[in-house]
């Protein structure tokens, strides 16, 4: 991780950059009532140009980009060090999901905390712990005993998605929930050349930028983050030199399982608590992290913050042009398809 | 080594576990019927009851056997087994029911849907076996993921609900001759098995077990793996939409559930519960764990005040079952037992060993 400025990632920079440049085009011509027939010239077309629209799509892109990140910092940094991608992430998003939702809703929660900011606080909060320790329970219970045999690591962390799918359904049943209840952070909205966007979602998109600025820091300056970039490069040469290897690989599985639960307890106030979003996200953020190149934190974030747009654009234009919102749900597939088949090594990737 | 003529018994010797299974294949019918003082050959009745659930966990068999060449004897995962399954059923409901084709739609819909199966194994292949395996298992979570949505979101294709079939020919409707039908699902069952056995004998499966132990050494000596894996996934992809294929004519409809996760994670526990690797191992998960299923789904069990419901819990409980023996029991049924008696073979050996040793010390 010798920053991203270096000679050698300065192409990837340039395909990211052209990207990026794509998408804002791509957006502007969906968001822009686009009428190619008309005789009037580029310059009537860019005047009819939504700003509002425009604008929002790209907010919008940029919570889903922070959402992905939650799930994919955590896949990508356990994947660097552990060469285990853990499947269970995008379920731990899900449960994250529902503890949030369930704090909030529940009648005796309600009577005994009657403040709806300090209730989600709550919700959030206890979501981190049991994300957190779900993640320790399966890094020591269930992956450690199988470092010998990555085959298997692969088939178990698939199973415990299935496992907490199923707890779901037995405990929510299958039906999503969505949010009802209105609380201080979620009330407040503002304009943006003429439309709304809620405060909440901009609060959860800086949420997103401190964290990424927060994990960052913890990489790079402190002890722990030292041995964890070490362990990326050769974890077995890190062992050798008399640093405990397992429980940095516990804590890091902690930490990235807590991050998931955060993202959807967060997310349960916009986008509701349901399974789906388990394999929505998991798979969103598997695209973030090939994409990114595997291992690579920095990758994963730009490339965390490029999927969310990408996504909300295509979103946009499904809505928009076919009028098929299928379009949204088939948007973490096709992203990652084509990741895969252009660019499998990713953008900062090593190989 | 000399080449026997004629009837060999030693090979009759070796294997009696798979003839008693063929000949009980065959009487099964028979035997239900005599037992359950039932007729086999009419449209109800607690003999035909049998046959039903037999002929599905003769499909759960095929499913997972073909599972099990990816996952136990070539070691790639795939997380989307469902999309073979699923697919293969749809296109050939899709070409059975149109009008047009009248009775030849079933066939072409049966060849159409095979040769689209193998399609989009070699194209996933292609994509991603070049790759580290996780990529293939994500690749192909995705692409089932994605033909799911496609498919229980679409107007033309049923959305959630599906569609039915359109009316089988009489000797060939499940319901109408169910005996008939339970035959063509058995000898396809013996079909398959008898073409994995051969297959995982002849030199193309050593050289896929090779690639399961170490794909790099593999290479070294200079297989092209990429090839060799290509044919496995092609296979597999075959025989899991042959599988599709029977479960819709046993069911008459095809729904969006048939690409969900169930017909994933089924096969996958089934191969691992029965012993990934073995040949027999995935046909005794596969109909052990269904038929287990299928009697656990209504119990319940008074716990004091609360009833325990088992089939609103069954998949927690296979879930952690499986888990556990992922961990505690890697080899699965078969594979432990087999290595049981090796080892019990070794133990033989040696004692016959020592005992000829001693003998020779004495004169």
């Amino acid at each position: 991780m010798t920053g991203i400025f270096s000679r050698d990632k300065r192409s990837s920079l340039i395909a990211i950059g052209v990207i990026l440049i794509g998408l804002l085009l791509f957006s502007l011509l969906t968001t822009g009532n686009l009428n190619l027939i008309g005789t009037e010239g580029f310059g009537a077309y860019a005047s009819t140009i939504n700003a509002g629209d425009f604008s929002i799509t790209l907010l919008s892109g940029l919570l889903r980009g922070m959402l992905l990140f939650l799930v994919a910092s955590g896949l990508s940094i356990v994947f660097g060090l552990m060469d285990v991608l853990n499947f269970a992430q995008g379920g731990y998003f899900m449960i994250g999901a529902y503890i949030a939702y369930e704090v909030h809703h529940t009648p005796a929660i309600i009577a005994a905390v009657p403040d709806g900011n300090l209730r989600f606080l709550l919700g959030v909060l206890l979501a981190i712990a049991v994300g957190g320790a779900l993640g320790a329970v399966l890094e020591r219970g269930l992956l450690r005993p199988l470092y010998a045999r990555p085959l298997f690591q692969l088939v178990i962390t698939f199973g415990v998605s299935i496992l907490l799918l199923e707890a779901v359904k037995l405990i929510w049943g299958v039906s999503p929930r969505s949010w009802s209840t209105v609380f201080g952070l979620n009330e407040g909205s503002f304009q943006l050349f003429g439309q709304q966007f809620s405060v909440y979602r901009l609060f959860v998109i800086a949420v997103g930028f401190a964290l990424i600025i927060a994990v960052a820091l913890l990489l790079q300056r402190t002890r722990i983050g030292i041995v964890i970039r070490a362990g990326v490069q050769d974890s077995q040469m890190v062992e050798a030199l008399g640093i405990n290897v397992r429980a940095v690989f516990t804590a890091v599985f902690t930490l990235g399982c807590a991050l998931a639960t955060l993202g959807g307890a967060v997310a349960a106030p916009f986008l509701g608590a349901s399974l789906g979003l388990s394999t929505e996200f998991l798979l969103g953020a598997v695209a973030a992290v090939v994409l990114g190149g595997l291992g690579s934190y920095e990758g994963t974030a730009i490339a965390s913050l490029l999927v969310g747009i990408t996504q909300a654009v295509i979103a946009k234009f499904g809505v928009q042009y076919l009028n098929q919102p299928v379009w949204e749900s088939l948007s973490p597939m096709i992203l990652l398809a084509l990741v895969l088949l252009l660019r499998p090594s990713g953008l900062f990737g090593k190989e | 080594m000399h080449i026997q003529k004629g009837f060999q018994w030693r090979a009759v010797g070796k294997n009696w576990l798979l003839i008693a299974a063929f000949i009980l294949l065959i009487v099964f019918p028979f035997l239900v019927g005599v037992l359950t003082n039932t007729d086999p050959t009419a449209r109800r009745g607690l003999s035909v009851y049998w046959q039903g659930i037999m002929i599905e966990l003769l499909i759960y068999g095929i499913l997972t056997m073909s599972y099990n060449i990816l996952f136990g004897f070539t070691g790639v995962i795939s997380f989307g087994h469902a999309l073979f399954f699923g697919l293969a059923g749809y296109l050939m409901g899709a070409f059975q029911r149109a009008p047009e084709l009248a009775d030849g739609g079933l066939l072409i819909g049966i060849l159409v849907a095979l040769v689209v199966c193998a399609g989009i194994g070699l194209l996933i292949g292609v994509a991603t076996l070049r790759l580290k395996g996780v990529y293939f298992a994500i690749f192909t979570l995705a692409i089932a993921e994605m033909v799911y949505i496609f498919l229980s979101r679409y107007e033309y294709t049923g959305s959630e609900d599906g569609f039915t079939l359109a009316a089988l020919p009489e000797w060939f409707d499940p319901t109408r001759s169910r005996l008939t039908f339970y035959y063509i699902a058995a000898a396809i069952f013996v079909f398959t098995f008898i073409l994995i056995r051969r297959l995982m004998e002849s030199p193309t499966g050593a050289v896929l077990l090779a690639i399961r132990e170490n794909e790099n050494r593999a290479r070294t000596i200079g297989f092209n793996t990429l090839t060799y894996k290509l044919m496995a996934i092609v296979l597999a992809g075959i025989l899991a939409g042959v599988a599709g294929i029977l479960f819709t004519l046993l069911n008459k409809k095809v729904g969006p559930e048939m690409l969900g996760t169930a017909y994933t994670v089924n096969p996958l526990l089934m191969t691992i519960i029965g012993g990934a690797g073995t040949l027999l191992g995935p046909a005794v998960g596969a109909m052990g764990l269904r038929l287990l299923e299928l009697q656990l789904r209504n119990v319940q069990i008074p716990l004091g005040d609360v009833v325990l419901d088992i089939g609103r819990i069954l998949p927690i409980i296979l879930g952690a079952i499986f888990i556990l023996v992922v961990i505690v029991f890697p080899y699965g049924i078969v594979g432990t037992f087999t290595r049981w008696r090796l080892n019990q073979r070794a133990r033989h050996a040696e004692r016959l060993a020592k005992q000829a040793e001693a003998l020779k010390s004495v004169s």
